[in-house]
């Protein structure tokens, strides 16, 4: 469960570069929902999802995922609530390009001292899964878009987390590559998961696979919500 | 157990990794570093070969040693006052010794010429090992004599055993070598030619009954300062020099020697350091880039400081296991060349002298701290502020 209330974001604050990029949004999000947040750029979602995914505080109200209150957690928990309660998906993938498909995907879990034996066998079993398996030993840097964002999806899951966040996953895709993507959204939706996207991709928008697409615009939520 | 052993080895694998991204980069470094600990380890192995050949010799030192001054220089002195310093209570052994420098022109070195019967009857002195060579099997009608490694190497001697040198009236007198000092006590035996008494008194055409010095062994080690005491007052205008004063100013010599070093050193380090803090601190963004996608994945910020702390130890010992290597082969192998002119400035005329590294677990530990701790401090504030970057900028 995910609940937003009232949160505030400013950026540069009493200065002349002030940026005020969310207006006390309301939001709630039940488990296992896909959830799309649409609109321009620059209208505040992606701060919206790093809220969520505890990279960083809002100015003010509150943002509880999962039952914590991610406003009041010290840095160390808000490391712990990253890496086990959500995985994100960068809008650029942010690979590490000289590393393999393995080994960017297997980031997460060398803090945890997991063999590597193991580690692999986990990556490899996602990389499969999403169809990149046979490119494994590949240097990030010489795979197309449409494999480093399936590396990037599988580099979040790696920890099997509950809930899952994609920044403007679609961005660099063409039309066939972001039906790919949705349907590997819809296989994660059976399994469970709890999905957040950013987007401003109408085919996103308008998918099936959406159960609720939240427009926004200027920091502000419009649209039916669900405020608390 | 294992998730904090294996978290280490995960993160190690990980910076190793890291710095093969930057191989030429990193390689740079390592050798920077590891030329700061080749000339640090080179320095303190010479030193510390040095001091031990100095220890060596001071065993051969005699108690006692009584000379004759005139007009401030040493001079002849009469064999007579061994009588007078028979008197003397205390004193275990009185011997003559003659002693003086011969000039090899060809060369230009000057050997050191010892006149001494108890090498030559392979009685042997403690403190200076001599290998000495089978008797010819046809004696030849010239004097024994023992030689330094160096010596030996000058004269161009080879497998040969008889050499000659000049009287002072250039009449030639011959000689047979039947020993060799050992090269541990190379810094103090590499130019000596050691003979019998008479031959030394007939190399330098001495008056019978002059000898250089007198040498007294004393029986009790504690009445060393007495006893000399008593020696200048039965003999005025001699020197009466001690073990303990020979001693001191070996050390002393060698301790302003390496003091002088070490501060020229220091400068060496000094800068390397600040190239290594400023390669630590002045990130490149993909390096930022990197730190930002690791913390957002879930790593918290000490594993980003282990992460580069482990980077820094792998540069610290691949540049301290090169630079130690490396000034073990400067020392053994080149006799330390680059550091002759400050440690052995005095011997210009001197043969060569070799010398002795010596494994000591302090002097390893001396360097070590010299090198890797500074490094590891200079780079652990960086490492740090490399560690606290926010996540969010890579958002």
């Amino acid at each position: 469960m995910i609940e937003l209330n009232n949160v505030e974001k400013w950026y540069n604050r009493g200065t002349v570069n002030e940026v005020h990029a969310l207006h006390r949004i309301n939001l709630a999000i039940e488990p296992n929902q896909v959830v799309c947040v649409h609109g321009p750029s620059g209208s505040g979602k992606s701060t919206l999802l790093a809220i969520l995914a505890g990279i960083i505080g809002p100015t003010s109200g509150s943002a509880v995922v999962n039952g914590r209150k991610l406003a009041r957690l010290p840095d160390r928990f808000l490391t712990i609530h990253r890496r086990d309660t959500v995985g994100f998906i960068f809008q650029r993938f942010q690979l590490i390009p000289e590393l393999s498909i393995l080994d960017n995907v297997t980031l997460p879990l060398l803090p945890l001292g997991v063999k590597p034996a193991e580690r692999n066998r986990r990556a490899m079993v996602l990389l499969d899964l999403l169809s990149i398996g046979h490119r494994a030993r590949f240097p990030a840097a010489e795979i197309s878009g449409g494999e480093q964002q399936r590396v990037a999806i599988a580099r979040a899951m790696i920890n099997d987390p509950p809930i899952i966040i994609a920044d403007e996953p679609t961005a660099h895709l063409d039309r066939a590559l972001s039906l790919e993507f949705l349907s590997i959204i819809e296989e994660f939706k059976r399994g469970g998961k709890t999905i957040v996207m950013a987007s401003h991709d109408p085919l996103v928008a308008d998918s099936a696979v959406v159960d609720r697409c939240l427009p926004m615009r200027d920091g502000r939520l419009e649209g039916p919500l669900q405020p608390i | 157990m294992y998730n904090l052993i294996g978290r280490q080895l995960n993160i190690a694998d990980y910076a190793l990794g890291s710095l093969s991204r930057n191989l030429w980069k990193n390689a740079g470094v390592v050798l920077v570093f590891g030329l700061v600990v080749f000339l640090v380890a080179s320095f303190s192995l010479v030193t510390t070969g040095l001091k031990s050949s100095a220890e060596a010799l001071l065993k051969s030192v005699p108690d006692i040693t009584v000379q004759q001054m005139s007009a401030g220089r040493q001079a002849g002195l009469n064999s007579d006052a061994v009588e007078a310093l028979g008197q003397i209570y205390g004193i275990r052994e009185i011997r003559t010794r003659i002693w003086g420098y011969y000039f090899d022109p060809d060369n230009g070195a000057n050997y050191t010429v010892i006149g001494d019967d108890r090498i030559i009857e392979k009685e042997g002195i403690p403190g200076i090992p001599i290998t000495y060579l089978p008797d010819p099997e046809s004696p030849l009608p010239a004097d024994r004599a023992v030689l330094g490694q160096a010596v030996t190497g000058a004269l161009d001697l080879g497998e040969r055993r008889s050499f000659s040198l000049f009287r002072p009236d250039l009449s030639v007198k011959s000689f047979i070598r039947v020993g060799q000092f050992d090269r541990e006590t190379a810094m103090v035996s590499d130019d000596l030619i050691v003979m019998g008494e008479s031959a030394a008194r007939d190399l330098f055409a001495l008056d019978p009954g002059e000898v250089s010095d007198i040498i007294v062994s004393v029986a009790n080690p504690l009445e060393v300062d007495t006893i000399a005491a008593k020696i200048s007052s039965l003999l005025p205008g001699v020197r009466v020099v001690t073990k303990a004063r020979i001693a001191k100013t070996y050390r002393a010599v060698f301790g302003w020697r390496s003091g002088f070093g070490l501060a020229c050193l220091f400068g060496a380090a000094a800068a390397f350091f600040i190239l290594a803090w400023d390669k630590a601190s002045g990130l490149t963004p993909d390096q930022r880039r990197e730190t930002a996608i690791l913390k957002v994945l879930g790593w918290h910020t000490e594993d980003v400081i282990t992460l580069r702390f482990w980077e820094s130890i792998i540069i610290c010992l691949a540049a301290f296991m090169i630079g130690y290597s490396a000034a073990w082969i400067h020392v053994l192998f080149f006799d330390a060349m680059l550091f002759r002119p400050v440690m052995l400035g005095w011997s210009v005329l001197k043969p060569t002298v070799s010398i002795i590294p010596s494994f000591a677990a302090g002097d390893l530990l001396i360097v070590a701290s010299l090198s890797i701790l500074p490094y590891l401090a200079a780079t652990v504030i960086p490492a740090w502020r490399s560690a606290t970057i926010r996540p969010e900028s890579v958002i």
